[in-house]
């Protein structure tokens, strides 16, 4: 069986490395990493290292927070689209403004109560 | 197959849904409450102990909430069936949609002729900040919470999506919740009775302020934003209450009723648990196959609907709903309902009852309380928010952001 597990993932996240899958039969690529192909099915997938750029799809700005983020709140969150195609949620860390659809950003590894929690901040153009 | 043959709704009862006067009983007595007055709703009578053969109870979190598990034999005990078979269905908000769907298969099987099926939900043992944080749980703790998103914070990224998709705005997110609390004001089972503009001058009164209309208190400090665009009364509130409704084989149903309500269609879907890893963010993939599935098991088309509930946990998600549903072409949900037509006077009424909004959001007696509606709605027994003549109606239960989506179809 795999190791493409939760902790696999947060372990690497800890490292500062954005990692999911790909799989071998039929190329999907997979954000955050699965056991089981979500396309073809197939169990034969390999290690792939996000670059950790792409654009915002969408995002909101969250007054009434989670208890383990109300240190940091109010804070957005938002999906992103990585250039590879494939989306995944973090925080979007645009420093008190309303992050914005299509904008360009890119992944930054927050460091909140002993977690890496995966976030995003805007690209300077 | 044909359903409507099959199974009838024969009796259904609730609790009133609120977030303060149920402080004192915990989640059995909310249950027991319901299923009474669900028995006294038999036109023929009917017997608790000798007539019911088995309980679908939906419970989302009765482990956070009250610390309590094994709820449907619980529940059993308590309102005397045991020793009938009883089954906790947990689908985030969809619980007691989707035990109501198996209630309907169980009875369609042919092994039992009668079914409870209830729902419950006990939120107000905890604080709003341990509700948020229990709520969340529903979403993929992993990938969506643990980087932040709450489960108002979704429904605020799809709001967003939807109005950068189709150019619609936050008024018509306000409409909707002008219109749930005016459909609420008519129902003596809901949290909320009374309209907007009633809330708005009594909290103006006690902070000195004076609203001209709903718009200016909505966009006033006494609606902060919980998830932007979404602000508090985008948003279903925190209530404890449950629901109770009574299956039975059209076999045995003229025993108890000369006017069952039929059941002609059910479907279910799931979707991916993360927002995240949807191809479309402005849309419930589920919502589209559960209603396909149920519209094609009922032969019916969108427009052969009189009423409907549909899941309005945030006010987007009501508009949302009746795109996927086929009541309106996509990104046009929220101008119909600017237009009226989903107004309790309207081409097809939306949550007459008030809704999630208004009514109140037991997470896991949503479901079972569309149905109680449904019943009141078909039978013309809905009182002051009944909708004239209505005899199609559908019921429709989403499982937090759309990874559970549940139909009903009903025909008086």
């Amino acid at each position: 069986m795999s190791d493409f597990t939760v902790n696999w993932f947060r372990e690497l996240l800890n490292e500062d490395h954005l990692v999911g899958v790909r799989c071998k039969s039929c190329g999907e690529l997979m954000l955050p990493p699965r056991m089981i192909c979500k396309n073809c099915g197939s169990t034969d997938l390999e290690e792939y290292e996000f670059k950790g750029t792409g654009k915002v799809k969408t995002s909101t700005t969250i007054y009434v927070p989670l208890t383990r983020f109300q240190e940091i709140s109010p804070h957005s969150v938002g999906i992103v689209e990585m250039d590879e195609g494939v989306s995944i949620s973090g925080l979007i860390l645009s420093e008190g403004k309303e992050p914005k659809i299509g904008e360009k950003v890119e992944a930054i590894f927050f460091k909140n109560e002993d977690q890496t929690v995966l976030a995003f901040k805007p690209v300077q153009v | 197959m044909s359903l409507y043959d099959k199974v009838s709704v024969v009796g259904a009862g609730m609790t009133r849904f609120h977030h303060k006067i149920h402080a004192d009983k915990q989640g059995r007595e909310l249950f027991s409450e319901a299923a009474l007055e669900a028995v006294s709703s038999v036109d023929n009578g009917f017997s608790l102990k000798d007539d019911v053969d088995a309980l679908f109870l939906g419970y989302f979190s009765s482990d956070m909430f009250e610390g309590q598990a094994h709820t449907a034999a619980l529940m059993a005990d308590w309102i005397g069936i045991a020793p009938k078979p009883a089954v906790r269905v947990e689908a985030a908000c969809a619980s007691s949609g989707a035990a109501m769907n198996l209630g309907v298969m169980a009875i369609a099987s042919g092994i039992y002729d009668v079914v409870i099926v209830g729902g419950v939900e006990k939120m107000r043992n905890l604080d709003t900040s341990k509700v948020t944080d229990t709520l969340a749980m529903a979403a993929d703790t992993s990938y969506e919470v643990a980087m932040g998103f709450t489960f108002p914070g979704l429904y605020a990224a799809i709001a967003n999506a939807h109005f950068e998709k189709y150019g619609s705005t936050w008024e018509q997110l306000a409409t909707i919740s002008i219109k749930n609390h005016a459909n609420g004001a008519l129902n003596p089972k809901a949290q909320y009775q009374e309209t907007i503009m009633e809330t708005a001058n009594k909290l103006g009164e006690r902070k000195g302020v004076k609203f001209r209309n709903e718009m200016e208190f909505l966009n006033s400090d006494l609606n902060p934003v919980v998830a932007s665009p979404l602000r508090v009364f985008d948003c279903c509130p925190i209530s404890d209450g449950a629901a109770a409704v009574i299956l039975a084989s059209n076999k045995v149903a003229k025993k108890f009723t000369d006017t069952p309500v039929h059941i002609s269609g059910i479907g279910q879907a799931s979707d991916t648990i993360a927002l995240h890893d949807r191809d479309e963010l402005t849309s419930l993939k589920a919502t589209r196959l559960a209603s396909k599935q149920a519209y094609e098991m009922a032969k019916v088309e969108p427009k052969d609907f009189d009423v409907a509930c549909v899941h309005d946990c945030f006010t987007i998600a009501e508009i949302v709903a009746t795109e996927d549903l086929g009541f309106f072409p996509r990104g046009q949900g929220g101008s119909a309902a600017v237009e009226g037509k989903t107004s309790l006077d309207g081409d097809i009424p939306i949550n007459p009852d008030g809704g999630l909004k208004a009514k109140g959001h037991p997470v896991g007696a949503t479901g079972a309380a569309m149905v109680v509606e449904m019943y009141k709605q078909l039978r013309g027994e809905a009182g002051e928010h009944q909708v004239k003549g209505a005899q199609v109606g559908l019921a429709h239960n989403v499982g937090a952001a759309g990874a559970t989506v549940t139909v009903q179809i009903f025909r008086s």
